[in-house]
C-alpha cells in the first residue's frame, strides 16, 4: 500500500546536478528528499581495482539502443548515491563564448537563451564552492577575465609533457588543465596523491565528487537522501499546471508516493525525459511538459579522437590522475579545421591503467598472445595519450522515446536512438589527422591513431533550454515552460553541447537554476 | 593515515577477495587459486570451461593459470549488479551469462564445422592463433551467434583483467600498483 508522505522538494538522482539543488534548497530550509534508485556508496566503497571499480557502474533497468552510432549508455550512465560523477574523471573545462549562439554566427543547429556572461558567475561560484585547481590567467588567452581558480594547477609527469614539442610545433597552445582536484588541501580535503585511480573514484576526496561536495553540504542542512528508491512517475494535479509529487518504489520494492511543492529532475539526459514521457495525463497527453513535441529530442554526445605515442624511454605514465593535465581551446572555434563544423576540445597527460576501456591493452585491441604479451611490456613504461573531444549538433532525429519492453517496475523501459552526422564524422577525422602531425612531432618511437567505433561520450540533450514553449522542454533555470514548479536539472537541458565536458556547466546551471527556484519560491511552489 | 583511508582500508580488505563455494563453505580465494583447487564450476559446462580457458590462453599468455574460467563462471553466477565484468560497461544486457553461453558456442560450432569436428580447445597452438585472428576480423566462415570482433573484444578483456589487471599482473609489468584501497589478496 502506498505510503503518503511530505516534503518541500522531491529530487530525483543524486548525482551531479541533484546534489547541488539539494545543497542550495536544504539551505534555504525547505524539507527536502533525494529519491536515488541506485546504492548507497560510501567513500569506503571506492576499491582501487579496475573490475572492482566496475561495481560503481549501471545496473538497473536497461536503455535498448538504435541508430548508426548506438549510445554506450552503460559506460556513460551514473548508478547510485554520488551517479556517475562519483567516478567522473574531474575534467572542467568550461563552455565559451561561441557556444551560445551558434544558429546567429552560423545559421545553423541552436541558440542558447543565455550567453556566456549569464553563466560566467556559476563557474566562478562553484569553483570555490567544489575547489578546482588550474591557471584562469592562462585560460583567459580565449575567454573573458573571471575569478582566479581557488587551487595552483595540478602536478604534470612526463606523460603529460612530452606532447608539449608536438602541440606547439602545431600551433596549438597547452596550459594547465581545470580540473575539479586538489592540487593543495581544500576545504579539509587532502590534495591529490597522482595514483591515478580516479576513474573508480577518490576514496580520499582529493577529487570533487558529490558525495564530498554538494551531497555533503545538503546532507548538512537537514536533506535526505533515500537510496534504492527509483522514482517511475511524476504526478501532477488535474489542472496539469502543478507537479506534486512523485511515485516511486522503495529498497523492499513497494510503491510509495512522496507528495512535494516542487520536483526537480536529475536523474540524467536519458531517464529525465523517459520520466517525463512515462508521467504523461490528458492533460499532457504527449508527455509531461511536452507541448512542443521536443521531449526527448536534440540527444547529443561528444566523441574522442584518441592518438597513441609509445615512447622508448621512461614517461611515468602510472602517475598523474585520470584527468588532464593540459588543456587546449585552440581548435574550439566552429569552423577550426576546413571542411567541417564543430568545437574541438584538446588535452594531454592522463594517468593509464593496464586494463579496463582506457588501459594500455585497449591502445592495441588489434593485439593478442606473445605480441601483446610484448606490447604491454613496453606500454608500462613508455605510453601515453593525446585526446580530441568535439561536438555533435543537435539532430532532432537523435532521440530517447519509450520502448514496450517494460521494467520490473512495469515502466516502459527507454530507447536511445543516435546517429552521427557528417559533420561530426568529418570532425573526428580531421582530429585524428591533428592528432597524428602532433604525436610525430614529440620525438616518439612509435604512434597511431586510435580508432575504433566512433565513441559515444557524455549525453546532452533531450529536455533542452530555450526562449519559449514552442522551441524547447525548459527555460534557463531548468524549469519547464509548461509546469512552474517542475524543473529540469543536468546536461539534458543543453541545447548544444560545445566540446568541453559538461559537468562544470551542469553544476553551474544547476547552481544558478536552484537559486532561481529558491528565490520565487513563494510563486512557484505548489 | 587519516580516518577516512583507515576505514577505507578495512572495508575495501573485506570486499576485495572473491567468494567461491568450496565444500558447501565460502571461502576467499583468487580465481587463480580457485581453479588450481579445483572449485566446481556453478554456470559454465565443462566444455565451454574448456573452450573459455583455451581462448583465455590464446589471448593472454597466463589467462588460464590466472584462473579466467573460474573468475567468469563466478561473475555470470552472481546477480548482474555485483558483477566485475567488462560486459557490464558495454551494453550487454543481463543475465551475462546469456552472452558467455552464446559466444563460447558460436566459437566451438565454427571451430568444428571448419576443423573436421574438433572443438576450439583440440585445436593446436597455431590453429587457436588463427581462429582467434579470424574472429577478431569477424571472417569466420559460417560463424552464428554474437558479432565475432565483439566476442574477441570481450573475452580478451577478461583475460586482461585476470593476468594484467591484479597486483599481481602490475607487479609482474613493474609497475606500482598504488591503491588508496587495495582489494584484498593482491586482487
Ligand atoms: C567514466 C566517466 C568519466 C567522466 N568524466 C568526466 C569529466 O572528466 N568531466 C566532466 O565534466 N564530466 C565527466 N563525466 C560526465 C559526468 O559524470 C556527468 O556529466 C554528470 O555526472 C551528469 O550529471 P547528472 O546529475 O545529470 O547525472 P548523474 O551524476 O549520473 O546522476 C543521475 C542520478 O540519477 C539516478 N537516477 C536515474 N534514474 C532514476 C530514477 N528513475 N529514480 C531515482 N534515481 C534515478 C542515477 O542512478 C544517478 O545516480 C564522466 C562520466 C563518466 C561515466
Ligand atoms: S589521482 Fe588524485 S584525485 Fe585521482 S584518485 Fe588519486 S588522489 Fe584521488
Amino acid at each position: 500500500m502506498a505510503r503518503k508522505e511530505k516534503a518541500d522538494v522531491v529530487i530525483v538522482g543524486a548525482g551531479a546536478s541533484g546534489s547541488v539543488y539539494a545543497a542550495v534548497l536544504a539551505k534555504t530550509g525547505k524539507k527536502v528528499v533525494v529519491l536515488e534508485q541506485g546504492p548507497d556508496w560510501k567513500l569506503t566503497d571506492l576499491i582501487s581495482s579496475d573490475f572492482w571499480g566496475r561495481r560503481i557502474k549501471t545496473a538497473g533497468a536497461p536503455f535498448l539502443l538504435e541508430g548508426k552510432n548506438p549510445y554506450g549508455y552503460s559506460y556513460q550512465s551514473g548508478w547510485g548515491v554520488g551517479g556517475a560523477a562519483l567516478h567522473y574523471f574531474a575534467n572542467f573545462p568550461r563552455l565559451l563564448e561561441n557556444d551560445f549562439k551558434i544558429k546567429s554566427e552560423h545559421n545553423r543547429a541552436l541558440d542558447w537563451p543565455i550567453a556566456y556572461r549569464d553563466v560566467a558567475p556559476f563557474y566562478d561560484k562553484v569553483a570555490s564552492d567544489v575547489g578546482v585547481s588550474g591557471s584562469a590567467k592562462a585560460e583567459e588567452i580565449w575567454r573573458p577575465r573571471g575569478r582566479p581558480y581557488p587551487m595552483p594547477p595540478m602536478k604534470t609527469f612526463r606523460n603529460g609533457d612530452v606532447w608539449l614539442k608536438g602541440c606547439e610545433s602545431a600551433g596549438i597552445r597547452m596550459v594547465p588543465a581545470a580540473v575539479g582536484m586538489n592540487s593543495i588541501p581544500y576545504k579539509g580535503r587532502p590534495a591529490c596523491i597522482y595514483d591515478g585511480w580516479c576513474h573508480v573514484g577518490c576514496p580520499i576526496g582529493a577529487l570533487a565528487n558529490p558525495l564530498v561536495t554538494y551531497l555533503a553540504d545538503a546532507k548538512k542542512a537537514g536533506a535526505t537522501v533515500r537510496a534504492r528508491s527509483t522514482v517511475t512517475r511524476v504526478l501532477t494535479n488535474a489542472k496539469g499546471d502543478k507537479v506534486i509529487g512523485v511515485e516511486y518504489y522503495d529498497a523492499k520494492g513497494e510503491q510509495q508516493v512522496l507528495e512535494a511543492k516542487a520536483v526537480v529532475l536529475a536523474a540524467w539526459s536519458a531517464q529525465n525525459p523517459r520520466l517525463m514521457l512515462n508521467s504523461s495525463t490528458d492533460k499532457h497527453p504527449k508527455g509531461l511538459a511536452n507541448a512542443s513535441g521536443l521531449l526527448g529530442k536534440y540527444m547529443m554526445a561528444h566523441f574522442a579522437s584518441g592518438t597513441w605515442a609509445l615512447f622508448d624511454d621512461d614517461v611515468q605514465n602510472h602517475m598523474g590522475t585520470t584527468g588532464a593535465q593540459y588543456m587546449s581551446y585552440d581548435r574550439y572555434g566552429k569552423t577550426s579545421h576546413k571542411g567541417t563544423f564543430g568545437s574541438t576540445y584538446i588535452v594531454a597527460g592522463t594517468a593509464l591503467k593496464t586494463s579496463d576501456l582506457g588501459g594500455f591493452a585497449n591502445a592495441r585491441p588489434d593485439l593478442f598472445g606473445a605480441d601483446l604479451q610484448a606490447f604491454m611490456k613496453r606500454a608500462a613504461r613508455g605510453l601515453t595519450r593525446l585526446t580530441a573531444f568535439g561536438e555533435e549538433m543537435p539532430n532532432i532525429e537523435n532521440r530517447v522515446e519509450l520502448a514496450s519492453d517494460k521494467d520490473e517496475f512495469g515502466m516502459p523501459l527507454g530507447k536511445i536512438v543516435h546517429s552521427f552526422d557528417q559533420d561530426a564524422v568529418a570532425l573526428w577525422n580531421a582530429n585524428f589527422e591533428e592528432g597524428l602531425a602532433v604525436a610525430k612531432a614529440t620525438g616518439a618511437k612509435e604512434v597511431w591513431s586510435g580508432r575504433g567505433n566512433m565513441p559515444t561520450i557524455h549525453l546532452m540533450g533531450g529536455t533542452i533550454m530555450g526562449t519559449a514553449g514552442d522551441n524547447s522542454v525548459v527555460n534557463s533555470y531548468g524549469q519547464t515552460h509548461e509546469i512552474s514548479n517542475l524543473h529540469v536539472a543536468g546536461p539534458g537541458i543543453f541545447p548544444t553541447s560545445g566540446a568541453s565536458n559538461p559537468t562544470f556547466t551542469i553544476f553551474a546551471l544547476s547552481l544558478r537554476g536552484a537559486e532561481q527556484l529558491a528565490a520565487k519560491w513563494n510563486t512557484v511552489a505548489g | 593515515m587519516t580516518s577516512i583511508e583507515r576505514r577505507a582500508f578495512v572495508k575495501g580488505a573485506t570486499l576485495g577477495a572473491l567468494a567461491f563455494t568450496v565444500g558447501g563453505a565460502e571461502v576467499l580465494l583468487t580465481p587463480g587459486e580457485a581453479r588450481a583447487q579445483a572449485v566446481p564450476l556453478r554456470a559454465l559446462t565443462a566444455e565451454q570451461a574448456q573452450t573459455l580457458e583455451a581462448l583465455g590462453e590464446t589471448l593472454v599468455p597466463g589467462a588460464r593459470q590466472a584462473g579466467i574460467t573460474n573468475f567468469v563462471d563466478l561473475q555470470i553466477s552472481i546477480p548482474p549488479e555485483q558483477a566485475l565484468l567488462e560486459a557490464r560497461i558495454v551494453n550487454i544486457r543481463p543475465p551475462y551469462a546469456n552472452f558467455y553461453r552464446a559466444a563460447l558456442g558460436a566459437v566451438d560450432k565454427a571451430s568444428q564445422a571448419l576443423n573436421s569436428g574438433r572443438g576450439f580447445a583440440q585445436l593446436d597452438a597455431a590453429g587457436q592463433r588463427d581462429f582467434v585472428d579470424a574472429m577478431r576480423q569477424n571472417k569466420v566462415q559460417g560463424w552464428q551467434g554474437p558479432a565475432g570482433p565483439f566476442v574477441y573484444f570481450i573475452l580478451r578483456s577478461d583475460a586482461v583483467d585476470v593476468v594484467y589487471g591484479t597486483m599481481d599482473g602490475y607487479k609482474a609489468l613493474g609497475i606500482p600498483y598504488m591503491p588508496h584501497i587495495p582489494p584484498v589478496q593482491r586482487w
